[in-house]
């Protein structure tokens, strides 16, 4: 048997119906089921000038007409221009912060790390749009508090100018920081240290030593990141229609918005809009799997028994410290007090005496005692992030398994199936699971299953990636080892690789966890009164003028996130690999 | 294995289309009848039949698009006049509301009985012939001022009324400076300082309404080159707009200002009642395949009952059936409903050219 397993282990072909082939077909159907339903939906769609439901929109009769309409104009292009230089410098400057916060946290001996870790996950929570505002207030030229400082220090008026390109590539780096950090800081927990051990014992520095040694290792997990970075900047909305709008910087997102949002919903040309970032995807996606096409080369995890070691920064570990706790004062520590800050006021007015006298803890109260208005929604929402975080990261970690570790026919295609719904609008997803159940006769709509499904389908590409990062950190001689001495692959995967991707599935959890309580569009399109969300929650606060309100139910998901950061450290630091400092 | 999967994809697609496509739209629906016969009958022994039948029923789904607090308190008000009637609501905004009426009507799965939707965003779903026409003698309560709201086919019931007008902050813009027309918005005063939401359908249509395709254009002509605002969120804009961030706001909803002043008099902020107030109908439609046709007609009914007119007048909307809550009663409104599609995507368009126009 031992034989029979090794034959077709990892990196060899399987016999022709095997178990590993039938998961694998069963994650085909799955994801056929979960992801082509709205991938057809947009392409049907973006071929058509008939809306869903009317006459003739069954036809066999295709028309490019909505592909002239969105390319057809110098606006587009000029979009996609301003598009490619905020996405490109928005994910470089995240890129950079969020890698040197996972270094300083997860790899050196910084004080104040865990809580420079934990303050950066907690921004995740904090909804978009009070992040865009507190930055109007931080730095708008009329009214920023900051301007106001530098303006009375050193004499010079509207210093910052949060309405400008440059101050849009700001915010958005900012917001994708933490993404950034969350995936380089997985990948930097499995690196053996006794490479980096090596290059110090040659005479590396720990600047040499990290740029050839550490960085180069990191290549899977810092492609995924920028793939992810890059696409989540095209794809962000708030910020461009907070700041851009004000700047006068049109990007993909204001130009699709402006051209499709009106009443009725031109679906032909939003589809077709769809479709440049279906395409972009795949390119990503291509140019992803050409940098990380040699695995070997990653795999930091073996046979040897290997502990994470902390680099010694001497006295440098202050300065570390300090320019972490600046960073994550931008990222976290304002956008939460501006918030904390509006939660306690009747109306958003400036610091001032009068103000700090004006302050109470009403917007609280209104939201805690109206019979549990706030509270159900916040319960659904963890129900929602837990059990779909779960499942995703089980279903990615099969995925990724089978995509990176067996050459077994279809992996491609589901790594494409799992990937595509990145260039899906969450409004499309969010019809085609509703036209879809619909027609399904399954009770699913007007509960939280609905809303879970679609989310698995939205959070896929993404949990895909914190995997596949870690994944191909594994090397193949472990799974090689344990088919000898007799263990079948679902034996292997659940003993040796599940546990050695912690990292990446406690990261991936993580940040599905928490989308489920910030996801907007989905949530309003399949909301009914039994499974309202957080985030329809902070859309009604935020639509109905209180943003004093919303900014107190902010404070709460932050306060709910960070107890449960705190407890997942708990458990990661009680049961993960010890550290050796 | 490929074949596996385009196999499925192909089932997927074959039965997704055949679903989606399927034509569902009839002549007059037997609702319609119902309400038609309700119609020739004696107030009081109309009013009966559609308790009586309103409880035999025991329960509505109604789509709000007021969100949150203000939504709940309107059907709670409902529920306690007539407990027998159990409403499930939603709540979730215009546009998705008719998109997704439309996706369940397409679909022959009738979820929701009633919606209300702003007048000028309900083309989509009268041309799909997906509304019940509903005569009901609620209308007769509905001032002489909005009576233009009213539909004379009974496709929609209007029962309040929102406005787009001029507003600015007291603290940047002295009244005397004020702008006192639309066109005052382009004076080189205001350069840079007049903000819009992105393109509404509904402020398009009531700048047409008020000024015509041509006067219209040109508006948007002059307000491009006055560098206008344009950033996303009617009441976030008025927030920073108070805040002091910029000094006139060319469209928004008053009544976020007005509550504002009201928790904080120093709240500065005037509205411009000199230049013409855009004012459209919030109105409720019944579903032509309603399951709750009694149930249907008499909340629709109530929305116009003094009940429910004093709580949109509390929570600072408009009326029709009493006095505006702040609003003085020479204001000069500009009333209208729907404008042809045609026309709403020229200005679009024409807005884009010289408005939404960016680097």
């Amino acid at each position: 048997m031992a034989t029979g397993t090794l034959r077709w282990g990892a990196g060899t072909r399987p016999p022709l119906m095997s178990g590993r082939r039938i998961i694998v077909l069963g994650l085909l159907v799955i994801l056929g089921y979960q992801v082509l339903v709205p991938l057809l939906l947009i392409v049907w769609t973006s071929l058509k000038t008939i809306r869903p439901g009317e006459p003739g929109f069954l036809d066999l009769s295709f028309t490019l007409a909505n592909y002239v309409r969105a390319y057809g104009i110098s606006e587009f292009w000029e979009a996609s221009l301003n598009t490619l230089y905020f996405a490109s410098l928005s994910s470089f400057c995240a890129f950079f912060a969020g890698t040197f916060l996972a270094w300083a946290v997860e790899r050196t001996n910084m004080p104040l790390r865990k809580l420079i870790g934990m303050i950066t996950l907690g921004r995740i929570i904090i909804p978009g749009v009070i992040i865009a505002i507190s930055w109007i207030l931080s730095a708008s030229p009329s009214i920023g508090v900051l301007n106001y400082l530098i303006s009375s220090l050193i004499g010079v008026p509207r210093f910052f100018n949060i309405y400008s390109f440059w101050g849009m590539v700001w915010v958005q780096s900012l917001e994708m920081t933490p993404l950034a950090y969350l995936l380089m800081a997985a990948a930097m927990q499995s690196i053996d240290p006794r490479l980096e051990e090596a290059s110090a014992i040659a005479g590396a520095g720990t600047w040499p030593t990290f740029r050839r040694v550490t960085l180069p290792l990191l290549l899977p997990a810092a492609a995924a990141a920028a793939l992810l970075l890059f696409i989540q900047t095209i794809e962000s909305f708030e910020v461009p229609l907070l700041l851009g709008g004000r700047a006068r910087v049109a990007v993909y997102t204001t130009q699709v918005y402006f051209n499709t949002s009106r009443m009725p919903t031109d679906w032909g040309l939003s589809s077709t809009y769809s479709m440049v970032l279906l395409f972009l995807s795949l390119g990503l996606l291509y140019v992803y799997f050409r940098l990380v096409r040699h695995g070997e080369r990653y795999q930091t995890i073996t046979g040897k028994d290997y502990r994470p070691r902390r680099i010694d920064l001497g006295a440098w570990k202050y300065l570390t410290c300090a320019l972490s706790l600046l960073l994550v004062f931008f990222i976290t520590g304002l956008p939460f007090l501006t918030m904390l800050y509006a939660s306690l006021l009747p109306r958003f007015r400036p610091p001032s005496a009068e103000t700090l006298e004006s302050m109470s803890l009403i917007n609280y109260r209104t939201l805690l005692t109206e019979g549990g208005y706030a509270l159900k929604p916040l319960w659904n929402s963890t129900l929602l992030g837990v059990g779909t975080a779960t499942i995703i990261m089980l279903l990615v970690a099969a995925i990724s398994y089978f995509v990176h570790k067996t050459r077994l026919g279809g992996r491609k295609i589901l790594d494409f199936l799992a990937f595509a719904p990145i260039a899906l609008p969450s409004v499309v997803l969010a019809s085609a699971f509703l036209w879809l159940y619909l027609l399904v006769p399954l009770p699913v709509i007007g509960t939280l299953s609905i809303i879970g499904l679609a989310y698995l389908t939205r959070y896929l590409p993404f949990a895909l990636r914190f995997v596949s990062a870690s994944m191909v950190q594994i090397h193949t001689e472990l799974e090689e080892a344990a088919a000898v001495a007799g263990g079948g692959w679902w034996r292997n995967f659940r003993h040796i690789y599940l546990p050695l991707l912690r990292p990446g599935l406690m990261a991936g959890w993580f940040w599905v966890m928490v989308h489920a309580y910030r996801e907007l569009t989905i949530s309003l399109m399949l909301a009914r009164s039994s499974n309202r969300t957080a985030s329809v929650i902070i859309y009604d606060l935020w639509s109905n003028g209180s943003f004093q309100q919303l900014s107190a139910f902010g404070v709460l998901m932050f306060t709910i996130l960070i107890i449960l950061v705190s407890i997942a450290q708990k458990i990661s630091a009680r049961y993960g690999i010890q550290e050796r400092v | 294995m490929v074949r596996t999967v385009r196999m499925v994809g192909i089932a997927l697609a074959v039965f997704f289309v055949a679903v989606i496509g399927r034509p569902v739209f009839g002549a007059e629906s037997s609702v319609e009848q119902l309400y038609a016969k309700l119609a020739k009958l004696p107030a009081d022994q109309r009013a009966k039949q559609l308790e009586d039948g309103a409880r035999k029923e025991g329960s509505l789904n109604f789509v709000h698009t007021w969100r949150g607090k203000i939504a709940r308190d309107h059907v709670n008000l409902f529920q306690k006049r007539y407990p027998f009637v159990k409403v499930d609501m939603g709540d979730i905004g215009s546009q998705d509301a008719a998109e997704r009426f439309i996706a369940e009507e397409i679909a022959g799965r009738h979820l929701t009985d009633i919606l209300t939707l702003g007048v000028p965003d309900m083309a989509i779903i009268l041309k799909q012939n997906l509304v019940a026409r509903y005569p009901t003698p609620a209308t007769r309560a509905i001032l002489k001022q909005y009576q233009n709201f009213i539909e004379p086919q009974g496709r929609w019931t209007p029962w309040y009324w929102a406005e787009h007008g001029i507003s600015y902050n007291t603290d940047l813009v002295k009244p005397d400076k004020a702008p006192k027309t639309w066109f005052d918005l382009c004076k080189p005063d205001f350069k840079g300082q007049v903000s819009f939401d992105p393109p509404e359908t509904r402020f398009m249509a009531g700048l047409y309404v008020m000024m015509g395709e041509g006067k219209v254009k040109e508006w948007f002509k002059c307000m491009g080159q006055n560098q206008p605002i344009i950033q996303q969120g009617h009441t976030q804009r008025m927030e920073l707009m108070l805040t002091g961030d910029h000094a006139v706001q060319g469209d928004n909803y008053f009544y976020t200002g007005v509550e504002a002043k009201k928790k904080d008099p120093k709240a500065p902020f005037a509205m411009v009642l000199t230049a013409p107030v855009l004012s459209f109908a919030g109105a409720m439609v019944i579903n032509k395949n309603t399951q709750h046709p009694y149930a249907s007609a008499l909340f629709v009914d109530w929305t116009l009952s003094a009940d429910s007119q004093n709580l949109i007048n509390s929570i600072l909307r408009g009326p029709l059936t009493i006095k505006h809550p702040y609003l003085p009663d020479d204001v000069k409104l500009v009333t209208y409903n729907i404008v042809g599609d045609d026309i709403t995507k020229r200005l679009h368009e024409a807005w884009n050219q010289s408005i939404g126009r960016m680097k």
